[in-house]
């Protein structure tokens, strides 16, 4: 399975058209559309379900409070099965029956666009204003999350031995290139880069490389969690005492814990404070809390930072009294300087280009089953 | 047979479409697809053009499938190849896009062809799977040359037709629909050709028709070539319609789904292709549309997301049950019930 990019630019030649429809300022009192390709089922259901949810908690808190200055904010999601025709199909359809501001797209893409998106893609691709001069990623991108945890290895081991054991996907590939480079710069030594097959089961032979390697840190990247648990479990067996880390779409506190014994100590970067977190300074999660007492996922902490940073650009674009189209949206959103998110990211944020470049390095706690910050945010900047 | 059509000549008997209700019918048709796309909005017009490209692929699936008998997994890969040949054509040398979807067509029927060897040895399941491996290697290949952009694939540029850039579902409609049209004429032409009947000896024993003097050889790496270049055309049709290429944009799902779509269109007829791949490809958008209309909130509508998908997987169980010979056969019952009104079988 991968998250990437796989609708990009496909819908680029079709929402053009729709571009001139959606673009004219509209009307005072007329509902704010956010549309929503969101896969509610097929593989990435897993995902898809919790940032829906995200999504639509934060506009019923909006919606509750009134609305975005008056105007009703309207959550229109459809389910792509995390197909790419179905994605668009689903594009079309919902960009055809409303007039979209604003859209969440379940692999990325929609460039051209007029309307301000954001996907469950975090690639790094995408993280280019010239190229995707509409679209922003919620957090930092592949490259920018393995950079986080190459600044933590070498603040915490100066000169440390990296592996890199990644899948032989679009979403694997993403960071590597530029992480060899960058774990160069921060003096660490890369002892060894092992591409698995997509959908790999076995990998006691990737196991004995990494062995003969023996890195003070692997990091892996483009997997969800296979084959994650089979690689620690064999490699703590042979007695190594390599620290295993791994991004974003690894970490939700579930998938971490479905490791089992193996999980214990397992590290990774987080863009978002876990549902269970409790601090002074993040109310929001009290409030989310109140919604959903259940834990809920990275995913839906994604989906709902999402709407809060829509609805953010939606009321400076408003304030500004400018129409609401994807250039103006973008402008505003950039403008977001030292934003307080409510605690869902335990820093104040700014969105300069297409990324939010901030992590926090968690930690797999068996005993309570959770995921424990072990490190400060860290903000990387390109 | 239906009464009142007497044939006086062979070439009447043989005719693609026998009597004068036919071609009325087909000059509706004609004029309902060319006024299409000025009623249709953006997302029927979208589902159009896929349903175009999806029947001209499900149509060369048929032509090996259905009418030769050579089960194939391979479709998908073949589209792989013919979208990967318009990619590079077009961002690379820019040539004509008619020129670039015949080139598309002509390396994935290269491609069918080379695959297509071991039929002679192979049938059946075993056949299936041999054509499995090639769309891996088709899968390994598209992911790991540098001509084909890697993991992440090719973005395409807009077809160019006198300058006009078809970059729109309603302009790329001019381009789709006529050439699925075309596609779809030939390969029911096919099957009056001494080809076209050679694959059906083919299908229905194999050593028969040997004895008959067809050389099997020739003849079934002909039908794997023919459906390659219909897949090869479909996936350069994909290419321009969606603008990215990448290795993942052919899983071998997307194989099956083509099997699937001639199996509960009808295999061995040119309606089921069509057929099938609407059903296929319609259905769960409709469900989509069905489940829309309920009075549900949106919680309800999520939890309803899934059973979706188990209803459009028990529609076809139902179909595959209840009627083997696929749509077409239901199709067909349904006219010659309209053909005797009022009377009855």
């Amino acid at each position: 399975m991968s998250i990437q990019r796989r609708t990009l630019m496909s819908l680029a030649a079709a929402a053009t058209a729709t571009a001139f429809a959606t673009g004219p300022a509209h009307a005072q009192g007329e509902d704010i559309v956010l549309g929503g390709s969101i896969p509610m089922t097929g593989v990435f259901a897993f995902a898809g379900i919790g940032i829906n949810a995200g999504i639509s908690d934060y506009v019923k808190i909006v919606n509750d409070a009134g609305g975005i200055k008056g105007r009703k904010l309207r959550y229109v999601p459809e389910d792509t099965g995390y197909k790419v025709d179905a994605s668009v199909a689903a594009f079309k359809k919902i960009t055809g029956a409303n007039k979209v501001n604003l859209y969440y797209g379940d692999s990325t893409g929609f460039a051209k666009t007029q309307i301000l998106m954001a996907g469950a893609s975090f690639a790094t691709e995408i993280n280019n204003p010239q190229k995707y001069p509409y679209q922003f990623l919620v957090g930092p991108d592949y490259t920018e999350m393995v950079v986080i945890l190459l600044k933590h290895i070498a603040a915490t081991k100066p000169g440390a031995k990296v592996a890199f054991v990644y899948s032989d996907s679009e979403f694997g590939r993403d960071p590597i290139d530029e992480s060899r480079a960058e774990a160069k710069k921060l003096g660490l030594t890369v002892a060894t880069e092992i591409m698995t097959p997509p959908g790999s089961v076995d990998v006691s032979g990737e196991v004995i490389k990494l062995r003969r390697a023996d890195p003070d840190f692997t990091i892996f990247h483009g997997y969800v969690l296979a084959p994650i648990p089979e690689f620690v479990t064999q490699m703590k067996k042979l007695g190594m005492k390599s620290q295993f880390m791994g991004t974003f779409w690894t970490m939700d506190n579930s998938m971490v814990m479905k490791m089992g014994e193996a999980a214990e100590g397992f590290m990774g970067v987080m863009p978002f404070r876990y549902h269970y977190e409790t601090d002074a300074k993040a109310p929001m999660l009290d409030k989310i809390r109140q919604m959903r007492p259940e834990y809920q996922s990275n995913a839906y902490m994604q989906g709902f930072l999402t709407a809060m940073l829509m609805t953010e650009a939606t009321k400076r674009t408003l304030d500004a009294g400018k129409p609401l189209n994807g250039k103006n949206l973008k402008a505003a959103l950039n403008s977001i300087a030292n934003f307080d998110t409510g605690g869902i990211i335990g820093t104040p944020i700014t969105i300069k280009g297409n990324s939010i470049p901030v992590g926090r390095i968690y930690r797999a706690d068996t005993k309570t089953q959770k995921m424990v910050p072990a490190s400060d945010w860290i903000t990387v900047g390109k | 047979m239906r009464i009142g059509a007497a044939k006086e000549s062979y070439e009447a008997d043989a005719a693609l479409f026998d009597t004068r209700a036919q071609r009325g019918w087909l000059v509706v048709l004609a004029a309902a697809l060319a006024a299409f796309p000025f009623v249709a909005d953006e997302y029927w017009l979208y589902l159009a053009c896929l349903i175009a490209i999806n029947i001209a692929s499900a149509t060369g699936l048929n032509i090996l499938t259905g009418y030769t008998g050579l089960v194939s997994l391979g479709q998908a890969a073949f589209m792989g190849l013919g979208a990967y040949t318009v990619a590079i054509l077009e961002t690379t040398l820019g040539t004509p896009f008619v020129l670039n979807l015949l080139a598309g067509g002509v390396v994935a029927a290269l491609g069918g062809i080379v695959v297509g060897i071991p039929s002679l040895r192979v049938k059946g399941l075993y056949l299936a799977i041999s054509t499995i491996a090639a769309s891996v290697i088709a899968h390994f290949l598209f992911a790991n040359l540098t001509l084909t952009g890697g993991t992440s694939g090719l973005s395409v540029p807009p077809a160019r037709l006198f300058g006009v850039a078809l970059d729109t579902s309603f302009r790329l409609y001019w381009l789709i629909v006529p050439v699925a049209a075309l596609m779809l004429l030939a390969a029911a032409n096919l099957f009056r050709t001494r080809i076209g009947r050679a694959f059906i000896a083919i299908r229905d024993r194999d050593i028969s028709a040997e004895v008959l003097g067809i050389p099997l050889l020739r003849y079934k790496l002909m039908s794997f070539g023919l459906s390659s270049f219909y897949a090869g055309v479909a996936g350069g049709l994909w290419a321009y319609f969606f603008r990215v290429v990448t290795p993942e944009s052919f899983p071998l799902i997307m194989s099956i789904f083509f099997l699937a779509a001639i199996i509960v269109g009808g295999m061995g007829t040119i309606l089921g292709s069509i057929l099938g791949a609407v059903f296929m490809t319609l259905v769960p958008e409709l469900l989509k549309l069905v489940v829309g209309w309920l009075p549900l909130s949106t919680d309800m509508g999520l939890v309803l997301s899934p059973v979706r998908t188990i209803v459009f997987g028990a529609l076809i169980v139902g179909f595959l049950i209840f009627e083997p010979h696929g749509l077409a056969e239901i199709w067909r019952r349904v006219r010659r019930y309209f053909h005797l009104w009022p009377f009855r079988t």
